[in-house]
């Protein structure tokens, strides 16, 4: 055990400055794909709670093709099978396709969500809104976006944890984040046990924080109810 | 490049076959990964829930830490450490088993939340009022709490095992012979990544498309019941 940590004190200043910098590659995958899965999901959502059918039937397709496939056959769909085409546009460096990947999967997750945000809140409440004399907008902001928002805060708290949690497989059609950089030191180290464990600490503090804050919404949700 | 379009769906239909039979083959490898690693979950879940119910303190907190941890990290890295890693160390286990036991204890920290969550649900009063009547604890238990419980406790247990059969394709880097590793090898063989990459998505839709029908389904039987 002792050895065990001493490499770690060797090595510390090589691998913990390689490992933050990648963090930020980490960090900054998921809050791209974040922003683009909370547009998806947006749209998902409103085409779910739509008059049009169609509109419904191809968000209802959507979220089951996109929730019913494992992210990392997404990924390999948009990297390598859509790279393999030939086509010029349709080629997406690594990073790329991850973002796209991981927010094309997330728009399904959000989407649900969202959905379920706008169909807890009772429709006596726009009624009631619209009869005081508001206008639709301003019920809109003022009524059912307050209480829509404060019901699916913790869930897409959730949500943003798996986000950050599936940004390792990434690693898998190389792009430039924490997993990966931990492989490529593994590799050229020959100390993949140091490494990873590092990795997984390293994600468990990006993680943490986060997990306790979905935990304080969740209360604070259930008490103010 | 106009003229690919056609030409793609008659090499796709012409290998299709051969794809299938490969991959048909890989299918039984995924599902017998997620079988042993839900089983795996199952088992290591209980314990873990038992742990956090108790009432020794430092019981509790073993329970707590093995929940955040396994919670807060990729279950990648989880598989990575179980299988290189230890391996580093001198403890070499198979790509199958390691998968198994990497996915199962990343979703111990899941279930043991969800068999927590049903057994907190049932009120202690639905306790008491069948000992009152003259039940003994193990019927009580029987008849009174279980049956509850498991009901509560059957959606979100279904919702994993739907996740844990998306998790492994994460087998795959560990070299588990499953879907995904079959299908990078075909890539590999053929390079025909868009047409295999399709059919693996079809086969995971074929197996996930049915198991969330029937969550959805346990959901409604739920809230009807409740």
């Amino acid at each position: 055990m002792i050895e065990f940590l001493d490499v770690y004190r060797q090595h510390f200043g090589e691998w913990v400055p390689e490992l933050l910098v990648a963090c930020i590659g980490t960090l900054q995958l998921m809050a791209l794909s974040f922003m683009l899965a909370a547009i998806i999901g947006l749209a998902i959502a409103l085409m779910r709670v739509s008059r049009s059918r169609l509109l419904q039937a191809i968000a209802v397709v959507y979220v089951e093709v996109m929730r019913g496939m494992p992210a990392l056959v997404i990924l390999f769909l948009i990297y390598f099978g859509l790279g393999g085409l030939g086509i010029e546009w349709l080629k997406f460096t690594s990073y790329q396709a991850a973002v796209l990947g991981l927010g094309l999967q997330g728009g399904a997750v959000l989407g649900e969500v969202f959905r379920s945000g706008i169909e807890a809140l009772h429709s006596g409440q726009m009624e009631a809104a619209l009869s005081l004399g508001m206008a639709p907008a301003t019920a809109m902001r003022w009524i059912i976006l307050p209480q829509a928002g404060r019901i699916v805060l913790p869930p897409v708290a959730n949500y943003a944890i798996g986000l950050l949690k599936d940004t390792a497989i990434c690693a898998i059609i190389a792009a430039p984040e924490l997993m990966l950089r931990a492989k490529d030191i593994a590799s050229s180290s020959f100390r993949p046990m140091h490494l990873f464990v590092l990795a997984a600490i390293l994600y468990f503090i990006m993680s943490y924080p986060l997990s306790i804050m979905a935990r304080r919404l969740e209360a604070r949700l259930a008490r103010d109810r | 490049m106009p003229a690919a379009a056609p030409n793609f769906w008659v090499v796709f239909w012409a290998k299709l076959p051969y794809f299938l039979s490969v991959l048909l083959g890989a299918a039984g490898t995924t599902i017998k990964v997620m079988l042993g690693a839900l089983a795996v979950a199952l088992t290591l879940g209980l314990i873990v829930a038992l742990l956090k119910l108790a009432r020794l303190v430092p019981l509790r907190w073993i329970a707590n830490v093995y929940i955040e941890v396994m919670r807060g990290t990729p279950a990648l890295t989880q598989l990575f450490i179980i299988y290189f890693g230890l391996s580093d160390l001198g403890i070499d286990i198979p790509p199958v088993p390691a998968a198994i036991i990497g996915l199962g204890m990343n979703g111990a920290a899941y279930v043991a939340e969800i068999y927590r969550a049903g057994i907190l649900a049932i009120h202690e009063g639905q306790v008491e009022a069948a000992l009152s009547l003259g039940m003994t604890p193990i019927n009580a238990m029987r008849f009174i709490i279980l049956p509850q419980a498991i009901r509560l406790m059957l959606p979100p247990l279904c919702n994993y095992a739907v996740s844990l059969l998306k998790d492994t394709s994460l087998a795959s880097v560990v070299a588990a012979p499953e879907i995904m590793f079959f299908a990078r090898q075909l890539v590999t063989e053929t390079l025909l990544s868009m047409d295999i990459y399709l059919v693996v998505a079809v086969l995971y839709l074929c197996m996930s498309i049915p198991m969330s029908r029937l969550v959805a389904y346990l959901e409604r039987a739920r809230r009807a019941w409740q």
